[in-house]
């Protein structure tokens, strides 16, 4: 039986438990290994086996006795060691409370999770229409009508829209004339302090006369009193150069 | 049906199992009684019957005193730990040390734990060594069968009991074909049963 490994034993004690003429047939051979054991020449016992032995038992428990219908009997709780009994407790109240603050802390990371999954597709979606209005108001294709009274020649016009708040500029423009490959269009932001305009982007007129200028870099909470636009050389200027060739307020 | 193994339901056959030998089974009962109640006095006097028996077996396998005694003395103080281990009407005592220590020994060789399965199982009611005087008598003709068997079924019987070898372990060393040490092995226990009337 040593030859057989762990899983294997288990295997053929299940089938003795259910084989009589197999568990014969073992006991067969447990009486060879006995009787051939006995065959060994019996060699007197080591000096002092005896004293070893006998030492080393007096100073050895006996394990308790199980009967084969016993029923393992748990000590009264006023039975148990004291010692370490309430250390138990202890124990298992306090992996009970970390275990309800870890389950709490994983309900809370859940829901804020979830609010954030909300807001990351409310911003989606707003990034998508703003977007789509960019595209709207910047695109090639877009096209761009001035709307008249009269049949009069369109002349240039520009619409800014400005939210001082965040200093959020949009501009388009149409009709414009074009210039020169060495010139472009500056628009500016007059400042309602008094101060000097602000550069609020650069832009050319494309085929059609169109033109925008969408979000550009603009501090926020200037509170603007007029827009105007100007001709600068191609890399634009930090200060406008007369005529004003536009202007709005 | 192996033919090398009994039909366990011939009764003349079990009936052959059990030896001539005057035995009292009453005595390693009796002492297995007192030893449970924490008697050491009965523990020793089991030791005196059976010590000297299960340190041979150990010597022959493992070939070291030192070794040879821890084993005896594992085996002696289980027996002292739980007595009931050995469950009544479960045959020889004595038999049932033998093959103990003669597994607990090979476990030493191959450094595996210890196994179990010896506890397990049931040995006829048989030989009882009980008696110190039809033990004596016993082994000596045990031996004595031993010694006269051919030389290459002796060899087999051996290497298969004391070195804890399989048969294709012991076919690989001597070099014999496997079916050869099976029938070495088969008649060599036919043999002895046969001369032991077991």
């Amino acid at each position: 039986m040593q030859a057989l490994t762990p899983e294997e034993n288990r295997d053929v004690q299940a089938h003795l438990d259910e084989c009589a003429y197999c568990r014969a047939a073992l006991s067969e051979s447990f009486v060879d290994l006995a009787v051939i054991g006995m065959s060994a020449e019996q060699r007197a016992l080591p000096e002092g086996a005896r004293e070893r032995l006998m030492e080393r038992i007096a100073k050895t428990p006996q394990e308790p006795v199980v009967t084969p219908r016993a029923v393992t009997e748990f000590p009264a709780r006023e039975e148990r060691d004291q010692g370490f009994g309430w250390l138990g407790w202890v124990a298992a109240a306090a992996a009970l409370a970390i275990a309800a603050y870890l389950g709490y802390g994983n309900f809370k990371l859940k829901e804020q999770l979830s609010e954030n999954r909300g807001q990351i597709a409310l911003l989606a979606a707003q990034a998508d229409r703003a977007q789509e209005l960019t595209d709207a108001l910047t695109s090639p294709a877009a096209k761009q009508v001035t709307l008249t009274e009269s049949k009069q020649p369109a002349l240039p016009v520009g619409h800014a829209t400005y939210l001082s708040k965040r200093g959020a500029l949009i501009f388009v423009a149409s009709n414009l004339r074009p210039v020169s490959a060495d010139k472009t269009y500056e628009l500016w932001l007059i400042p309602a302090n008094g101060k000097a305009p602000i550069p609020a982007g650069l832009f050319r007129p494309d085929a059609s006369g169109s033109a925008s200028v969408i979000l550009p870099p603009l501090p926020e909470g200037v509170e603007a009193k007029a827009f105007g636009v100007t001709i600068e050389d191609a890399q634009g200027s930090t200060t406008p150069t007369l005529p004003i060739v536009m202007a709005g307020q | 049906m192996p033919q090398d193994f009994p039909n366990p339901n011939n009764e003349a056959l079990r009936s052959s199992h059990r030896t001539t030998v005057n035995t009292n089974g009453a005595d390693d009962m009796g002492l297995l009684t007192r030893i449970q109640s924490g008697d050491q006095e009965a523990m020793s006097a089991l030791f005196d019957r059976y010590g000297t028996m299960v340190y041979s077996v150990a010597l022959r396998v493992l070939k070291d005193t030192g070794e040879a005694e821890d084993v005896m003395q594992e085996i002696f103080v289980q027996m002292w730990k739980n007595p009931s281990a050995f469950v009544s009407g479960r045959g020889s005592l004595g038999g049932w040390l033998v093959v103990v220590a003669r597994n607990r020994s090979i476990d030493v060789i191959r450094r595996r734990r210890f196994s179990e399965p010896v506890e397990l199982f049931a040995l006829p009611s048989s030989t009882n060594l009980a008696q110190e005087a039809e033990r004596n008598s016993l082994l000596e003709k045990i031996r004595g069968v031993m010694l006269s068997l051919p030389v290459e079924q002796q060899k087999s019987v051996e290497l298969a009991f004391f070195e804890g070898l399989s048969h294709s372990e012991i076919s690989e060393k001597t070099g014999d074909p496997l079916g050869t040490v099976k029938t070495r092995i088969r008649l060599a226990l036919i043999t002895i049963r046969k001369a032991l009337n077991v």
